[in-house]
């Protein structure tokens, strides 16, 4: 016990900044960045503003599935409905288009709501009742999939003027709009890391057994997980209605990979208690990024998927790879 | 310490239970499943009398041994604790190059294999990315998925070409004693996968794998091979079902897989396997891929439109999972008032 208390502090000392760039964050940032200089060396259209708002809007929807999807992953548990739930909420917003901006505010209620019902959903089924995650969230997502196909069974109608301009435009022409709603959700995820239930998802996810025995009401925990997460892909409906202004009751089905991709670039662990949230919004801009950049180098986009696996292996081995070499320890 | 020492026996004493538990629940698992599945096709009956003959039950096993085959393999990675995603692409990748190298055309008896090989290739591949650089199986599984699909559709130029072959079309199209050939091979298939899952040392060495690796190694189990070994038999079982599909359509295309993913890791789990790992059998399997099949197609000859089918189909694997919790079993055996030891 003595030597826990001696050693805690002095470990995080030495280790602050250094953490930061071997952090999975830190990786995926230097590779974001490193993959924006070769993309602007083939399209020097890529510094203009016009280009990064594009780019931005692209990824928004992925980024915040990917928040979403983090939580969960984290506390040890894996949700598949992130597809069902955006598919419904994107078909929702084009079958019941509400105008203006009140209009935009009522239709934002509603996929947080109806994301927050599915994740309570999936909260209670694997929480609760203790089905396995996988297995769980696999019938929701089905049920999730045929409810988007009863309200809109092809691809078709409008999402609303206001929320399809106004979402994917700049602020004061610079800044873009769907960027400052990731921004929300890492706003909140700063905050929500330092109450007892952020912890506690850390504790959980790192060893179930140890944090109940020390007070975490687990269930809470992972209840609380999965209705947070229901209510970013939500939010992710939202934004990627914004960006097709239409609705597809497949629009989420991309998302369910591509998801786990972003988590798992973002150097979160996937059998859970470590990483974060802002490391999957980062993996999910990179996997974004990339096939912007393959396709300005004239690779065929037949082969774009060759292209995202191999940097999807290479980003962990060299993550894990790099994080043995400074010392920090990948099992901690 | 008194307490910590009263936790410990806690955990010790439930722990001894499980074995004795474990031996029942996955035998009464299977049975339920397969009373489940013939529930189901007699209730279809009040639906529509053309459901529950003869030939509907036929048609089930025709279409669940594609099923049957792909959640062997998919059953033996998760039965180590992993998890195998890269089926669909795999079972795409085979029947695509199933029609465009081989075709009607001749040499189908090297080629096939050969194909059989390239997909195992495949699973060599993520079975290498795990074991030896590390990389969860969730996402090398999902990286060699992206790969081989981009490989794919490259490959074919996004749209597949040529036939099927003559001898898959006799195994998937052929029939003896008014019963189809695939229904012979699914029997056939069945048992030489329970034998290989349950009664031979390799299998016996999955289930020591999968609940205790470390363990598994202190015993004597060769821990690479045994942990390499399943990828590529689920790569090649879904090789040989992107052949099957091939021959029961006589043509490939580049989405014939995508409809095998969920329903492959369903069946398992379905079967009352666990899907961490460490236990299950192939029986309860069999039995889930067959339930997974009746109700689809008990459900598309109602004739609902897709989405209420979609909610049905996730209904229903809802409520099995719910009617297989474990706790459900400890209160059947709560009822029948049989005396148990440190339980």
């Amino acid at each position: 016990m003595a030597s826990l208390t001696h050693s805690t502090p002095h470990r995080m000392r030495r280790a602050q900044p250094m953490k930061l760039l071997t952090s999975g964050a830190g990786i995926v940032f230097v590779l974001y960045v490193l993959l924006y200089a070769i993309y602007a060396s083939l399209q020097p259209s890529a510094l203009s503003s016009s280009t990064f708002t594009n780019l931005v809007n692209n990824s928004v929807p992925l980024a915040i599935a990917a928040a979403g999807e983090t939580l969960v992953v984290l506390s040890r548990g894996f949700d598949l409905s992130v597809a069902g739930v955006i598919s419904l909420t994107n078909v929702l917003m084009a079958v019941y288009p509400q105008e203006g901006p009140f209009g935009a505010l009522v239709s934002l209620a509603i996929c947080l709501a109806v994301g927050g019902i599915v994740g309570a959903v999936n909260g209670w089924l694997v929480a609760i009742l203790r089905l396995q995650a996988i297995a769980a969230t696999l019938a929701t997502m089905i049920v999730c999939q045929g409810l988007a196909l009863v309200i809109l069974d092809a691809p078709g109608g409008m999402v609303a003027d206001w929320v399809s301009y106004e979402l994917t435009d700049r602020l004061f022409g610079v800044l873009p709009i769907s960027g400052l709603f990731v921004l929300a959700v890492v706003l909140a995820w700063l905050v929500f890391k330092r109450t007892n239930l952020g912890l506690g998802l850390y504790a959980v996810g790192a060893d179930e057994q140890a944090a109940s025995l020390s007070g975490i009401s687990v269930i809470k925990v992972r209840f609380a997980a999965f209705v947070g997460a229901g209510m970013i892909y939500g939010l992710a409906g939202f934004m990627l209605s914004a960006q097709t202004a239409t609705g597809n009751p497949n629009s989420g089905t991309p998302f369910l990979m591509l998801a786990f991709a972003a988590v798992a670039l973002g150097g979160t662990s996937l059998s859970g208690g470590r990483g974060g949230l802002i490391g999957s919004i980062l993996g999910a801009a990179t996997l974004m990024l990339l096939q912007k950049v393959l396709f300005s180098g004239g690779v065929s986009s037949f082969y774009t998927g060759i292209f995202q696996g191999v940097v999807l292996v290479l980003a962990i081995v060299f993550g894990s790879a790099f994080a043995r070499l400074t010392g920090r320890r990948t099992t901690a | 310490m008194t307490s910590q020492v009263d936790v410990m026996s806690k955990f010790q004493a439930e722990q001894d239970t499980r074995k004795a538990r474990r031996i029942d629940r996955h035998t009464v698992s299977a049975i339920a499943v397969f009373v489940l599945c013939v529930v189901l096709i007699l209730a279809s009956r009040l639906v529509s009398p053309s459901l529950g003959s003869w030939q509907q039950v036929l048609t089930v096993l025709t279409l669940a041994s594609f099923l049957v085959v792909l959640s062997f393999g998919q059953g033996l990675v998760i039965l180590t604790g992993g998890l195998d995603l890269s089926l669909p692409a795999v079972i795409t990748l085979g029947g695509v190059l199933t029609t465009t190298w081989i075709g009607n055309g001749p040499g189908a008896w090297y080629m096939l294999p050969f194909v059989l090989a390239i997909c195992g290739g495949v699973g060599l591949a993520s079975a290498i990315g795990i074991v030896w650089l590390k990389v969860p199986p969730f996402i090398m599984t999902m990286a060699t998925s992206i790969i081989v699909s981009s490989a794919a559709l490259g490959l074919t130029n996004g749209t597949p070409r040529g036939a099927s072959p003559d001898v898959l079309l006799l195994l998937m199209k052929g029939s003896w004693l008014g019963i189809p050939a695939p229904v012979y091979f699914l029997v056939i298939f069945a048992v030489v996968g329970w034998i290989v899952q349950s009664r031979t040392v390799f299998g016996r060495y999955l289930y020591a794998l999968g609940t205790n690796r470390d363990a598994a190694r202190i015993a004597g189990v060769p821990i690479t091979l045994v942990s390499v070994l399943p990828y590529v038999i689920s790569a090649v079982c879904a090789g040989f079902v992107g052949m099957m599909l091939v021959g029961y359509a006589n043509g490939a295309t580049l989405r014939m897989g995508d409809n095998y993913m969920l329903p492959s890791i369903a069946a398992v789990v379905i079967g009352g396997s666990s899907i961490l790992g460490g236990n299950g059998n192939f029986a309860g399997t069999v039995g889930g891929a067959i339930l997974l099949t009746t109700v689809g197609t008990v459900i598309a000859a109602i004739g609902l439109e897709q989405g209420l089918r979609t909610i049905i189909e996730g209904g229903i694997i809802l409520v099995a999972l719910l009617l297989l919790r474990e706790e459900l079993f400890e209160r059947l055996r709560g009822l029948s008032g049989k005396p148990r030891s440190g339980g």
